[in-house]
């Protein structure tokens, strides 16, 4: 039986990453297909986060961190001296686990990537741009008729929707996120879930979340990281029902972790 | 006993029951069954603060009512010997009987010799009487504290009602020293506008307190419009926000938003330095290297300057600005969460994008904040302006001429041998009362306006 196959995104090869002389992650060497939704697994501390920031460079913002490996998106080095880190974060959006939307209107929120990128250029183009992300985001009903409040002002969940929705809003190809639900009650979760499902239609997404059932509610794929080593990765059904190692067996039935 | 030995003594008594009651609450507790309500540090406290806070209080007390009391004695004595004297007499007599007992000066007149002996015998009676009465508080309350220790009883309550009350008490003394400056400020103002119109000093446009300064010199009545001063003030503060506030910011932005941790950790001290030289020593700079400076180069553009002048002054007291608001705005930028900066850059915006648009409009509120703190500052300064915008009231905003700012009429008012009831030393304290209003304008302005911005960036 052949699965149907699909495109790759990401390439990673060898990826390890040091803060200082401090390692963090040990050549990591994982494939991300492109359209699906790949969950990072892990304990507290394996280095998910920090693979996670290697795949669109925030890893550049902290001082005493080096990558040192590969990373190609649709075929391309990311750590080559062409890419400028600035352009591939248009590509690559992040969602981080606090919702952290800026201090300004829901309407500035979303319009802010656009703006920065030159992307609707006039204000009726940005205003259909901020409607129609944040009815991607499944916010648009809840928000419409507040578009000039604040939007520190939400709801947790709802202002991290507005954070995904402002990620989506510069039309990235890959989403990444980071314990995205981490702070949201349940009810805010699923809404979160269930739109991570929607967006993997157009978007390649990639989640790093520390509840089991999480990842194998939305993931396609799942990779469990331990200590900075890359341990198993492949379909989610798989990594949860019969996983190969001794490791992930202990982790997913709670043993440790 | 002095009152710093005395100070001395009651610390040294209240640290002895702080040990002798936390060890014996300590021994009581371990060999206690129940639950004590406290830990043995807070018996120390408590008692700690038993022994030193009604003795420190009975000190003060003492150490300002006594000599006041003995004063008033004093004074009733010599009204009763001497009928015949009205009360400055009196007062002079007290003055001189107060020097001889301290032995600045002698006389030999035997009368006042003789009130003089009194005088000091009956000080030292009550200093004595002070020394027994708060030792004896300090270390019978002590005593008793320390020898009735009850670990039952919570004393943790007990110490936070102390704290709390040491608090109060503070914030009450920094409300009243303040609110009492502020009245002897109106008082002394009330004066001189008895005896200058309000009207006239508000919106007068010429400054010349030409009056004499002994009442026997004959002199045309001064002028008191104080229009050309404040807006000599306002001129210096103006070009001194226009140097130090796009150098300040620039650099605290460079400090927090661009520099490496080692530059940073080099220029952030080096700027706090700078910000403690202090203001006469620009001052020389200002009278001595920038105005000539300045002047020459007008000279060069066939401008005519004077050798004082208010961009010489305003320029350099920009310069001792600068570390001010760039140290205090670094602060401020630093503290917007990184998540913020985190969420920009993940959209793609480079880091000036980021500063610019999102961390600076979060930082908005506080910097208005720093800012007004620099104009209080540079319009209270005085010893730039003194060495190098003069001393003469030109009702000017040409900042080539030389003017002169309220701080520095008000020294130039109140030094020398002045009269106190004099119009041309009551007319400084209308220059304070103005200077007082203005920045306190300026500060509720600020407080209103940042408010505001942080009620929009919460
Ligand atoms: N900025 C940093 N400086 C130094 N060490 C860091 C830094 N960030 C992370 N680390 C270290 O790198 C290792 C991996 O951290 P990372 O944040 O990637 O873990 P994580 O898997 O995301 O953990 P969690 O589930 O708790 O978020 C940890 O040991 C951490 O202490
Ligand atoms: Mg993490």
């Amino acid at each position: 039986m052949v699965d149907k196959i699909n495109n790759l995104k990401f390439k990673t090869k060898n990826v390890s990453v040091f803060y200082g002389s401090k390692q963090a992650i040990n050549k990591i060497s994982l494939d991300i297909e492109e359209k699906q939704i790949t969950a990072l697994i892990g304990p507290s501390g394996c280095g998910k986060s920090t693979f996670l920031r290697c795949l669109n460079r925030m890893n550049d913002v902290i001082s005493n961190c080096s990558v040192n490996g590969k990373i190609l998106l649709d075929g391309n080095n990311i750590y080559s001296d062409e890419i400028d880190p600035v352009l591939l974060r248009a590509k690559v959006g992040m969602v981080f686990q606090k919702p952290n939307p800026f201090p300004k209107s829901i309407f500035e929120n979303i319009a802010y990537g656009p703006r920065i990128h030159g992307i609707g250029n006039n204000r009726a183009e940005l205003t259909d741009l901020v409607h129609h992300s944040l009815e991607q985001a499944g916010l648009i009903d809840e928000v419409k008729d507040r578009l000039d409040d604040i939007a520190t002002g939400l709801s947790g969940g709802q202002q991290q929707r507005i954070c995904i929705a402002r990620a989506i809003a510069v039309n990235p190809d890959v989403i990444l996120m980071d314990e995205p639900c981490s702070a949201l009650d349940p009810i805010a979760t699923a809404k979160i879930e269930e739109l991570m499902s929607s967006l993997s239609k157009s978007y390649t997404i990639i989640i790093v979340t520390h509840s089991m059932q999480q990842a194998g509610r939305v993931s396609q794929k799942t990779a469990f990281f331990h200590m900075g080593d890359l341990i198993e990765y492949g379909e989610t059904p798989k990594i949860f029902t019969q996983p190969d190692q001794q490791k992930t067996q202990d982790y997913i039935t709670g043993r440790f972790g | 006993m002095s009152f710093s030995t005395l100070l001395l003594l009651i610390f040294a008594f209240s640290l002895c029951s702080f040990f002798f009651s936390s060890s014996s609450a300590f021994k009581k507790i371990k060999s206690a069954t129940s639950r004590p309500s406290a830990l043995p540090k807070h018996y120390g406290q408590y008692s700690l603060a038993w022994t030193l806070f009604p003795a420190f209080l009975l000190l003060i007390v003492f150490t300002i009512i006594g000599p006041i009391y003995v004063d008033n004695f004093f004074k009733q004595q010599i009204a009763l010997t001497e009928a015949s004297y009205d009360k400055a007499k009196i007062e002079l007599v007290l003055a001189m009987i107060k020097n001889i007992s301290n032995g600045s000066i002698s006389s030999d007149e035997p009368k006042i010799l003789k009130l003089a002996e009194e005088y000091s015998n009956y000080l030292s009676k009550i200093y004595l009487f002070r020394t027994l009465s708060v030792l004896l508080l300090s270390s019978i309350l002590g005593i008793i504290i320390s020898s009735n220790i009850n670990i039952l009883k919570n004393s943790r309550v007990k110490v936070e009602t102390f704290y709390r009350i040491l608090f109060f008490v503070s914030a009450v003394i920094a409300i009243f020293t303040t609110v009492g400056i502020i009245a002897s400020l109106l008082y002394e103002s009330l004066r001189f506008f008895a005896l200058y119109p309000f009207f006239d000093f508000l919106f007068g446009l010429h400054w010349a307190p030409n009056i004499a300064i002994r009442s026997d010199q004959v002199a045309a009545q001064g002028s008191f419009g104080m229009l050309p001063v404040l807006i000599g003030t306002i001129l210096v503060a103006l070009i001194a926000m226009i140097v130090a506030l796009p150098i300040g910011l620039f650099s605290a932005i460079y400090l927090a938003e661009f520099a490496s941790k080692r530059v940073r950790d080099i220029i952030k001290p080096t700027l706090e330095v700078l910000a403690g030289i202090p203001t006469v020593v620009y001052g020389y700079f200002a009278a001595l290297t920038a105005a000539p400076f300045i002047r020459k180069i007008g000279m060069t553009l066939g401008l005519d300057v004077s050798s004082e002048s208010a961009l010489a002054a305003g320029a350099v007291m920009g310069i001792m600005i600068i570390p001010f608001i760039s140290s205090l705005s670094d602060d401020i930028i630093n503290s917007v969460p990184q998540s913020l900066r985190d969420g920009s850059l993940g959209l793609g915006a480079t880091k000036a994008e980021t500063t610019i648009k999102v961390v600076l409009p979060a930082a908005f509120p506080g910097l208005v904040g720093a800012f007004l703190l620099a104009v209080s500052r540079a319009i209270g300064e005085t010893m730039i302006v003194v060495m190098a915008a003069g001393l003469s009231a030109n009702l000017t905003i040409n900042p080539l001429e030389t003017v002169t700012t309220v701080t520095v009429q008000i020294v130039s008012l109140l030094t020398g041998d002045t009269e106190f009831d004099d119009i041309k030393t009551l007319s400084a304290f209308g220059l304070g009362l103005a200077l007082f209003a203005f920045t306190l304008i300026l500060n509720v302005i600020a407080l209103v306006v940042s408010r505001r911005l942080s009620e929009q960036y919460d």
